[in-house]
């Protein structure tokens, strides 16, 4: 019996694997499936009695899975999860950040203004098309960083807030 | 074997389109030069064709777009040719008469037709002038926001905000009410002064519910033109068209013919040479409006070739030899029905933002009547120098149905690993009941598709179960190596020593 950790996103997942001849037999959250490698990175795993295919690749410790023509992606726990859209943000909702890598050609709140959620705070140009970037939370605008015209990573803060102490 | 119609072609493009330009070069017995920037170092346009040109740094601005160094790798390598693909400088006047100053034949059509047609202003009273029917709006630019008010209000909200050097879908905004005009003027201006180094824009009625058809041309230098049919290109998300089919279910054969023979006139009106595109708006009705034009070869080429079994780019060529379209293409018909699907490299879950990242795995679909252009292969970097498209899936089948399902399969066996694809959200696409019961509309996405979100936290237990096989599977292998090298029983080779079969070896220097 081996055991496996993955993380997908901010979920854990637990595995434990033992080989049967062919099949490899995984246990995942109390699930039984049987995996079947099909040879050039095919595999076909079966569930009850319902059977999908994937291919799937594991390149520097990060496997990419694509199963019913849904990409995943597992890492190891512990590795930084980085999506392919520039890092994941979502514990920071008091910061605007760029969803990918631009320009600035607009903004549309100054220190001071009041902000809803959803409301768009910066316009950031990647690939010749502008982007709005909305602000995820009520509060008030502390700072802004960056001036029109300047380029943007998808790790530097654009805009921070002081969240409404709820 | 006839000559070869040039000796030597250029093609100042890169991946899909590139590869797609190598393709009818080799069918040609012409030899082909490829242009790379070096991000493209590796790619497989320039490892295709017969030479490669270095051309500069990944961004375009530095490299692609750089008319002297495209026009220096042409005379270099010794061409009489060159092709510029899609985007890029397909539709650059100014490099076409580069070219032609330099004695290298533009395969495309003139620079006064690209001109006259590149601007949406003067081919629209171009247009009405032959004739064509136009969608209601400004036939004149203005720098005043009482000009667009004043327009609006003739044709009634809502409007579209439209760059006049724009096309792609940028430099675009739709405004319900007259509150929205002023802001959406400074948008439009702000993205096509980015985009095309022109802010000039103007406003036209937004048909409501359009069907976006459009036809192909083929024109020489001899007078003569012929379309080849339609393509239904409403399935669009930001104004990116992302699946096209022929025939569209929209049109009979008296509309076909109809829209067929304006397109024809659009492109005479037009002194139009080469192949292009003429692009109509459907509306509700019936009644179609000229669009605009296109003046290069188009993304979405192949369906047309599918249904038609004519080679377009092979036929630029030929035009831009001075041969004269041959008489088969004026007897053509459309056989079948073909779907394009283009494949590109985003987060379906993101709001479709480009996705960067390497391939590590890929394998195309393949199969009668399945073809795939695609410009990238396993370990292609992505970045976001380049639009993110990758390939177009193109699939030809019998009938419409039948065109679905063997689409929906070729996806499946699409297998990408490495960056998001759009691959999951097209297959829901095509069968929703109204792709299937052919209600495109150029909304079909908005209408049909916002709450569309992979299921991706039921797979994931599953995905889960295949790497743990995978890892399984890799520590297997190496434990297989590791007891290679330590053997419990001693081989041989382990206990015999240093030995050597007969005398010992002089040194024969």
């Amino acid at each position: 019996m081996i055991r496996h950790e993955f993380k997908v996103g901010e979920r854990l997942i637990e595995c434990s694997a033992e080989r049967k001849g062919e099949i490899v037999q995984v246990e995942v959250d109390g699930r039984i499936f049987q995996v079947r490698s099909l040879g050039d990175n095919q595999y076909a795993v079966t569930t009850g009695d319902a059977t999908l295919k994937a291919a799937a690749v594991t390149v520097d410790g990060k496997t990419y899975v694509e199963i019913n023509s849904v990409l995943i992606e597992l890492t190891e726990p512990g590795e930084d999860v980085a999506t392919s859209v520039g890092g994941d943000h979502d514990t920071e909702p008091d910061k605007v950040y760029a969803p990918m890598p631009g320009k600035v050609v607009k903004l549309l709140v100054v220190v001071g203004d009041v902000v809803e959620p959803n409301q768009p705070a910066v316009i950031v140009e990647a690939m010749k098309m502008e982007n709005p970037v909305m602000v995820r939370a009520k509060g008030v605008v502390r700072s802004v960083n960056f001036a029109v015209g300047d380029q943007v990573d998808t790790d530097s803060p654009i805009i921070e807030l002081d969240l409404d102490k709820e | 074997m006839p000559p070869a119609l040039f000796s030597k072609v250029l093609i100042a493009n890169r991946s899909e389109i590139a590869v797609r330009v190598i393709h009818a070069c080799r069918t040609l017995g012409i030899k082909s030069v490829a242009v790379y920037s070096e991000a493209d170092r590796d790619s497989k346009h320039t490892r295709l064709a017969d030479e490669s040109v270095g051309i500069g740094p990944p961004p375009p601005r530095e490299s692609y777009l750089v008319i002297d160094k495209i026009i220096a790798a042409a005379r270099e390598t010794g061409c009489q040719a060159i092709h510029p693909g899609y985007g890029f400088l397909a539709e650059n006047a100014d490099f076409a008469e580069g070219c032609q100053k330099e004695g290298l034949t533009f395969i495309g059509p003139t620079p006064e037709s690209m001109r006259l047609m590149g601007n949406k202003i003067a081919s629209r009273v171009k247009m009405a002038k032959a004739g064509v029917p136009l969608i209601p709006g400004m036939t004149a630019s203005a720098d005043d926001l009482k000009s667009f008010q004043q327009a609006a209000e003739k044709t009634g909200f809502p409007v579209m905000v439209k760059a006049a050097a724009g096309g792609g879908g940028k430099g675009m905004r739709t405004v319900e009410k007259e509150s929205q005009l002023e802001d959406a003027i400074e948008a439009a201006r702000r993205e096509a002064l980015n985009a095309f180094g022109d802010d000039t824009i103007y406003l036209e009625k937004l048909i409501s519910n359009p069907r976006h058809i459009e036809f192909q041309i083929l024109a020489d230098n001899h007078g003569h033109c012929v379309h080849l049919f339609e393509r239904e290109c409403s399935i669009q998300r930001r104004h990116q068209k992302i699946i096209e089919e022929t025939p569209s279910t929209a049109l009979d054969d008296d509309l076909r013919r109809k829209m067929g023979e304006t397109a024809v006139n659009v492109a005479r009106a037009a002194g139009y040479t080469n192949a292009g595109t003429v692009e109509f708006l459907l509306d509700s009705n019936g009644k179609f409006y000229f669009l605009e034009m296109n003046t290069r070869i188009q993304v979405e080429h192949p369906i047309t070739e599918m249904v038609t079994g004519v080679d377009l780019v092979i036929e630029q060529f030929r035009i831009a030899a001075g041969e004269k379209l041959s008489p088969h293409l004026n007897r053509l018909t459309q056989r079948g029905h073909a779907i394009e699907c283009r494949l590109y490299a985003e987060d379906g879950d993101n709001n479709f933002m480009p996705a960067t990242g390497k391939l590590h795995y890929y394998r195309e679909p393949a199969g009668p009547g399945i073809r795939v252009d695609s410009g990238v292969t396993t370990g292609t970097e992505l970045t976001i120098d380049y639009d993110p498209i990758m390939s177009k899936l193109i699939v030809h089948a019998p009938d419409r149905n039948s065109a679905i399902t063997k689409m929906t399969n070729a996806l499946i066996e699409y297998h990408i690993l490495g960056v998001r694809t759009s691959k999951r959200f097209m297959i829901e696409v095509l069968n929703h009941p109204e792709f299937i019961a052919g209600k495109t509309y150029t909304n079909f996405i908005e209408r049909h598709m916002t709450a569309y979100k992979a299921d991706s936290e039921r797979l994931e237990s599953s995905a889960a179960a295949v790497a743990t096989a995978v890892a399984l599977q890799a520590s297997k292998s190496m434990s297989v190596m590791n007891s290679d090298i330590q053997s419990d029983i001693p081989t041989p080779w382990q206990t015999l020593g240093a030995w050597q079969i007969g005398d010992a070896i002089v040194d024969q220097a």
